[in-house]
């Protein structure tokens, strides 16, 4: 079963089309949505969680259309969203207490454990925190309320190779009992190799593929055989011989 | 919504904001425009909705599971809690500057009385009715919808604070007991209006934040 299909997403803007995108998530799956900057990943993915109104298409949720139902779908899922610090000068106890209260399914234990798990101080602020650990946080929030999706754009970006590893290995453990899936954006191909189990890849606003990585590894095999090798030989523009006046 | 307006007061509000709802403190001034109590309150708001953009507020609520026009909502409801707030503080201060101060001592403009929180009700409302809709046509441009709304509240000020100084309108500065009744359908008909331009900003607000994208 798809935890979340993604139909025909369409969002036109003077200067970038987001072009009638198409992509499922099936339960359990770690799927990479991969594409460089600007290719339409982070409007893809806003799209989806209703930040930003798609022209066309469609989003369903566990087979629900998430525009008619909304609350259902963002309270089974939880968004890493990139590059944006919520309430910096806050102590994360503050931040948690009031999102607690939106969850009917919130959960104080789970809450907790994560906590001592990813080792994190409430009482720290959220200025505080290094890039990984504030991942980490909105993880710990979303795994709380007992999400089945995480979506996240572009979560190691910005982490050391370190942080990065312990991501990934995450991200395998949080999918490893097959009732949750994660979504999650990066141009980091080494990411992929570590966890991806699907793989969607855009480029210039329209899909060029979406499936498991080995589908991936198959259609794009006279690219190369890394997943750099194929996204850098796709996605490579050559320089005019007057390109630099 | 008790959830958004815990998450208003717990993460967003101003500090300030909560200091200037006890400025009806300045009723007890001598000869002073006590409107000006007022207009610190919607700066106290202004600060409030600076630290909604300046804390990226609007984006938590998006991946919280709570519609666009419930944020909305939830901010509107904390406008109208700290404006009532602000007047309900005010009322020992009123009682007591018409202890203090002679009938009709205020040489500026209204005496603290009835009147003059129907003032208050009055400005508040136009200042929701132009701020709140301007503020959520974008999201973010808290200075351009301050401006806009800060010109015709200052408007309404001085309107009622010259009020005063009209022959005819002379009861509205009588703050005995009999004034003060003589001024309570001004009191009640305000608060109507208040209400009433308070939900339609409400209404404005949220249509016009659905569209806007994040």
């Amino acid at each position: 079963m798809d935890v979340l299909r993604v139909e025909g997403l369409t969002k036109r803007y003077p200067s970038f089309t987001l072009d009638h995108v198409s992509f499922s998530v099936p339960r359990g799956a770690i799927m990479g949505f991969i594409g460089r900057n600007g290719a339409g990943k982070s409007t893809t993915l806003k799209s989806v969680i209703g930040m930003v109104h798609p022209d066309e298409g469609r989003v369903l949720f566990m087979d629900r259309d998430a525009s008619a139902d909304e609350r259902y779908m963002k309270e089974n899922i939880g968004v890493v969203p990139g590059g944006i610090d919520f309430y910096p000068k806050k102590k994360l106890r503050a931040i948690t207490r009031v999102t607690s209260r939106f969850y009917p399914n919130w959960d104080d234990a789970k809450y907790e454990h994560y906590c001592k798990m990813f080792s994190l101080d409430e009482e720290k602020r959220v200025d505080q925190l290094s890039s990984g650990m504030k991942v980490k946080y909105l993880i710990a929030l979303a795994l709380s309320h007992n999400a089945k999706l995480l979506i996240m754009d572009e979560p190691t970006s910005g982490l050391d190779p370190v942080s990065r590893d312990e991501l990934t290995e995450l991200f395998r453990a949080i999918v490893s009992d097959g009732t949750r899936s994660i979504l999650f954006s990066t141009h980091i191909t080494s990411d992929l190799e570590k966890c991806a189990t699907h793989i969607a890849f855009i480029k210039d606003g329209a899909l060029l593929h979406s499936g498991t990585v080995e589908e991936f590894r198959r259609a794009f095999s006279d690219h190369g055989n890394t997943l750099e090798e194929i996204i850098v030989s796709v996605e490579r523009r050559e320089w005019d011989e007057g390109a630099i006046i | 919504m008790k959830a958004l307006l815990y998450k208003q007061f717990r993460l967003v509000c101003h500090p300030m904001t909560v200091v200037f709802c006890f400025f009806g403190v300045m009723l007890l001034i001598p000869s002073y425009p006590y409107t000006v109590s007022f207009f610190y309150v919607t700066l106290g708001l202004f600060f409030t909705f600076t630290n909604q953009r300046e804390q990226r507020d609007l984006y938590y609520m998006a991946i919280l599971p709570v519609r666009k026009r419930d944020a909305v909502k939830g901010a509107v409801l904390f406008a109208g809690l700290i404006e009532l707030a602000s007047l309900v503080l005010s009322i020992p201060f009123a009682i007591l500057s018409s202890r203090i101060n002679p009938i009709g001592g205020n040489a500026v403009g209204l005496d603290a009385n009835a009147a003059l929180f129907a003032a208050g009700l009055l400005i508040y409302a136009v200042f929701n009715g132009v701020f709140l809709p301007a503020l959520y046509q974008s999201g973010y441009k808290v200075g351009t919808a301050y401006l806009k709304a800060i010109i015709p509240t200052t408007l309404v000020i001085a309107v009622c604070e010259s009020s005063a100084h009209i022959p005819a309108l002379l009861w509205l500065n009588d703050t005995t007991a009999a004034g003060n009744i003589r001024q309570l359908p001004l009191l009640f008909g305000a608060l109507i209006l208040y209400i009433a331009v308070l939900a339609l900003a409400y209404r404005t607000a949220a249509k016009r934040y659905e569209k806007v994208d994040l």
